[in-house]
């Protein structure tokens, strides 16, 4: 009979093989790691993935590796044989139906060696510039007097930190310091998130100062990278860059605001306005104190000017005023004087005038009085005058009377109506005739008329 | 109550603006008086400012992937 072994194991769990790979990757998966390494020959390019090998130089070991597209793409150039790279990674055991497989699984992928460094730099460059990055249109100056600075590097740097700080001046300065690896795989990260750090935590820094010490082309690659040119330009606060050596010139430097050479040119950067005003003040101090005083001579002297103008104008005001009244008084003391004198002559001739007017009078008056008296004496000749007059007329009247000519014994003889008949040829046969005599009168009848 | 905070920039411009007028010709002795008191007001403040400027250094204790 056969008898059923059981393998003798530390543990008693017995696996399933899906179970078991999962077992393993457990462990493989958070045992990140970086390889340096070249690429083999064979690359699968797939849309979203690639699967490619890693050489060992020295002993042509093979891991293969697989790699999400989106972490290839940041290289700026393509995978290919014989490419030197350094991968941020994890081991993994890729379960499959059809043989799994273990691999390695890369989070990160970096260049090496300079030929590659400064082809992938290039090919960066060309696309960040086409999309305006460096564009002068988007730097933004920074403040005149940066006081509040964010500090983006390394504590353990050799000498960029110490540099930076050793050359700012001490003009009151607040420098809040984000440590981050300048250098490696993790560095591009790591200075993102210190930008991004800043931006959302600190917006109202003066300026962000992005500085690395000088070192190979190769260890400033975390400058050269898409993500970090992206963060500078995304960033709210101005941004200035000294990174490496005067020479170098990173991506990061082409799309910072300001590009200082090294961390110490930073420092003075920094330093050259506050030094300026330092000076300035003292000079502006002594200038304002001599502009005032010479603003109080100017005034002084205008002042005198104005207070000699002033008396002289008065005096010559006073003068003509002076002259005018006295001519004045002159011109109506004689005009009176004049005045006087015709007065007086009008005067004269007014009481001549007067005199010859009452003597006048006087003769009329005499004159009237002697017509009077003339006229009493001719009264008594006049009417004894009028009166023979009278006399006469009064006889010639008498005379001429028709009771005169009755007297004399003539007769009238008047008609029924009393009117004096003078034709006979008017009466007629037994019509009533009245005659008038002297004394009284008769009525007698027509009794034959004769012509 | 206390003094407002001295705004080094602003000040500092106000007395480059200051001393730019006082170069003018046209000068009314009220402003100069005025401008002349500011200017020196604000000067000794700047002065003082930068006397006793002693830069501060405080690292950020906040990381990689910490929230503040």
């Amino acid at each position: 009979m056969k008898t059923m072994k059981t393998l003798q194991t530390k543990t008693e769990r017995v696996f399933s093989v899906s179970e078991f790979l999962d077992f393993l990757n457990n462990i493989l998966i958070p045992q990140q790691v970086v390889i340096q390494g070249e690429i083999g020959k064979k690359i699968d390019c797939r849309p979203t993935y690639s699967i490619f090998n890693l050489l060992d130089k020295k002993d042509h070991t093979v891991l293969k590796c697989f790699c999400w597209q989106d972490k290839l793409e940041n290289l700026g150039i393509e995978l290919r044989e014989g490419l030197e790279i350094q991968v941020l990674g994890h081991p993994k055991i890729y379960k499959s139906q059809y043989g799994s497989n273990f691999e390695f699984e890369a989070e990160q992928v970096l260049l090496v060696g300079e030929g590659v460094l400064k082809e992938a730099f290039d090919a960066l460059k060309r696309k960040l510039d086409k999309e305006g990055l460096f564009s002068l249109d988007h730097k933004r100056p920074l403040p005149r007097f940066c006081q509040k600075i964010g500090l983006i590097t390394s504590k353990y740097g050799k000498g960029a930190k110490p540099d930076f700080e050793k050359h700012l001046g001490k003009f009151g300065f607040e420098v809040y310091f984000y440590d981050v690896r300048v250098e490696g795989i993790f560095a591009v990260n790591e200075i993102v998130q210190a930008l991004y750090w800043f931006n959302e935590h600190m917006p109202d820094l003066d300026v962000l100062v992005l500085i690395r010490g000088g070192g190979s082309w190769e260890s400033l690659q975390a400058f050269n990278s898409e993500e970090v040119a992206r963060a500078i330009f995304a960033s709210k606060i101005p941004i200035m860059c000294g990174i490496g050596h005067e020479s170098d010139i990173t991506i990061a430097d082409l799309v910072s605001d300001v590009r200082a050479s090294t961390p110490t040119d930073a420092a003075k950067i920094l330093n050259e306005n506050w030094k300026m005003a330092s000076i300035n003040i003292l000079e502006i101090e002594k200038n304002l104190s001599t502009l005032f005083k010479k603003v109080l001579e100017n005034i002084s002297q205008n002042l005198d000017f104005f207070e000699d103008y002033f008396k002289r104008t008065v005096k010559k005001e006073i003068f003509t005023v002076k002259t005018g009244l006295e001519s004045l008084i002159k011109n109506l003391d004689f005009n009176f004087q004049n005045y006087f004198k015709e007065f007086d002559i009008l005067s004269k001739g007014f009481k001549d005038n007067f005199l010859k007017i009452e003597r006048l009078i006087k003769n009329k008056r005499e004159e009237t009085n002697k017509i009077q008296s003339d006229l009493q004496k001719n009264k008594d000749w006049w009417c004894q005058k009028i009166e023979s007059f009278l006399k006469a007329e009064r006889a010639k009247i008498v005379l001429s009377s028709p009771y005169f000519r009755l007297k004399q014994g003539y007769t009238i003889t008047l008609d029924e109506q009393g009117k004096s008949i003078k034709n006979s040829e008017k009466l007629k046969i037994d019509q009533t005739i009245k005659t008038k005599f002297y004394k009284g009168q008769a009525l007698s009848r027509v009794k034959k008329i004769e012509s | 109550m206390p003094e407002k905070k001295l705004n080094f920039s602003e000040a500092y411009k106000e007395i480059e603006e200051i001393n730019e007028w006082f170069q003018s010709e046209e000068i009314d002795l009220d402003e100069a008086l005025n401008k002349y008191e500011r200017g020196m007001e604000l000067i000794n403040n700047c002065k003082n400012r930068l006397k006793e400027a002693e830069n501060r250094f405080e690292e950020i204790k906040k990381k990689y992937g910490e929230e503040k």
